[in-house]
């Protein structure tokens, strides 16, 4: 007899093993922290771990979220990757003062998303690529000269741009890999690959926090970002490359390119946090927003997804496709 | 006029409220304690269209239809059709902003048939997130109403979403905050003006802050 759930248990992502595989590794680790605290807690009532508490529950809302976009349609995975863009375009705007009359063009570059993620559905890989670098980076230039005012139109031509490509442009590589043809015997496909660099961009996050706070005495930038140090930043790519090593069953990439790919995303990782660290600096907030709990704001959490997904997409691209 | 109370709940408690927070991104605390107040008088800083929508979006669906937003009738009421669709998916109490005097009557009226209120005292929208001076309007009020308390609300970044003379409306982080339910501490008005910037300065520093 043909059950109701049939279609979930018919869903691709069960017959998919390494992506199941890997979802179990991600709750695992989840609980096994929430029950730590919980302990931890009970034990210590004066320790003060609200801070960690928090960010599990946003690890358990992400997380939760990642699993059931992706098995119910992957359709809703570009949605949902593109609403993501949208949080940290509207974020970076809302923080960097523009004028009232780039409102215009802001409008215009919020119209992008669409596009963009449109173009990452469909796989037209050529117009995907240049879509915002090229297109929108001639036409958002116009809107602001048809509305004439010139007084600090380059710094609003140059910010409008540079955080499209940021939030939108880079980010929107997530998505391409959900387009990407298949490979004859790599079973877990596009989302293997969007979990595989989603999970080892946060775990040399966490990496790099552990090891900073474990060791840490030799300040790299103090200037930017006075806890990330030499023991931090050299502890937390050496912990991510060992654990892409082993999660090379979410690619279809064979051991030397893992190793050399994943080392890559840790060091793109690290600039991502730095560069973000830096814009705060600049316009004098510690975090964006505070749209997930105890994490800042959206841009905290993907400051390093900026810079590691388009460095993933564009290695896989280059070695397998 | 059953409909009514129905449009207002759909809109602001269910539409708005979603549109609000994921689009345009506004952030707020919950108004709940607004339903232990029998009656009470938002006052607000004014920077948008926005703000009256944001102000009625936050407050207890139970209680919505018993607030009206005070406007000015040369703007929301000058064809009879505005006046309808202010009256219906405002719920505006409208006033004739030169008569000072008709104005307060009717605001008063409003307060002894049991409404709740909410009332800009910088009389217009300014430009964003800037402020005007208080219009002694409000002092007058509630020195008439003495028992009725007055919330203090600061809103943030809703100039920058829909300022004043655009139509574009653009999605922009903003924020509101309310302080809390206050009786005035002084029947003069010019003392109970000074209360009220007194209040304002007190939460635009923590919108500040947060």
């Amino acid at each position: 007899m043909k059950s109701d759930f049939d279609w979930l248990f018919h869903a691709k992502i069960l017959e998919e093993k390494e992506v199941m595989i890997i979802v179990f590794v991600i709750f695992g680790l989840l609980t096994l922290a929430s029950v730590l605290f919980f302990i931890i807690g009970k034990i210590k009532p004066d320790a003060n771990l609200n801070e960690l508490k928090t960010r599990t529950k946003s690890w358990w809302i992400m997380a939760l979220l990642f699993v059931v976009t992706t098995i119910f349609s992957t359709k809703i995975s570009y949605v949902a990757i593109a609403f993501l863009s949208f949080l940290a375009f509207r974020e970076l705007y809302s923080i960097l003062g523009f004028r009232q009359s780039d409102r215009q063009a802001i409008f215009w570059a919020l119209l992008s998303i669409p596009v963009q993620y449109l173009l990452a559905y469909a796989g037209w890989y050529g117009a995907f690529i240049i879509f915002i670098p090229v297109v929108t980076f001639l036409l958002l230039p116009l809107r602001l000269v048809l509305r004439g005012d010139t007084v600090g139109i380059v710094k609003s031509m140059a910010t409008l741009q540079w955080i499209l490509m940021l939030t939108v442009f880079g980010i929107s590589h997530l998505a391409y890999l959900l387009s990407l043809p298949d490979i004859e015997g790599f079973k877990a496909g596009g989302r293997g690959l969007l979990l595989f660099v989603v999970f080892l961009t946060e775990i040399n996050d966490v990496m790099q926090f552990t090891w900073g706070k474990l060791l840490g005495k030799h300040k790299i930038i103090p200037k930017i970002s006075p806890n990330k140090t030499w023991e931090g930043f050299i502890g937390g790519i050496i912990s991510t490359t060992i654990i892409g090593y082993f999660l090379a069953f979410l690619t279809p990439m064979n051991a030397p390119q893992v190793i050399i790919v994943s080392f890559l995303v840790a060091n793109a990782g690290f600039i991502g946090d730095i560069v973000m660290s830096a814009i705060k600096r600049d316009i004098g907030v510690k975090d964006t927003g505070n749209s997930i709990p105890g994490h800042g704001g959206i841009l905290d959490r993907i400051d390093s997804l900026a810079y590691t997904a388009p460095t993933f997409f564009h290695l896989i691209y280059y070695l397998c496709y | 006029m059953l409909l009514k109370p129905f449009i207002l709940r759909f809109t602001y408690s269910f539409l708005m409220r979603w549109i609000l927070r994921w689009i345009i991104g506004v952030k707020w605390e919950k108004a709940s304690f607004l339903s232990d107040e029998k009656q009470f008088i938002i006052i607000a800083n004014h920077n948008s269209h926005l703000d009256t929508i944001t102000l009625l979006a936050s407050i207890p669906a139970r209680i919505l239809p018993k607030v009206k937003p005070v406007a000015a009738a040369d703007y929301f009421g000058d064809t009879p059709f505005k006046a309808k669709m202010s009256s219906y998916f405002i719920n505006a109490l409208l006033i004739p902003r030169s008569e000072g005097l008709t104005a307060i009557r009717q605001m008063k009226k409003a307060l002894d048939e049991g409404y709740s209120l909410i009332i800009y005292p910088e009389g217009s929208r300014g430009n964003p997130e800037e402020e005007q001076a208080l219009k002694p309007g409000i002092a007058f009020l509630l020195s008439l109403c003495p028992q009725v308390k007055y919330v203090p609300a600061h809103l943030t970044g809703m100039g920058k979403a829909l300022p004043k003379g655009e139509n574009l409306l653009l999605p922009y982080e903003s924020s509101l905050i309310y302080g809390k339910p206050r009786l005035i501490e002084s029947s003069n008005r010019d003392e109970i003006l000074r209360q009220i910037e007194d209040d304002f300065k007190i939460l635009k520093s923590a919108a500040l802050q947060n």
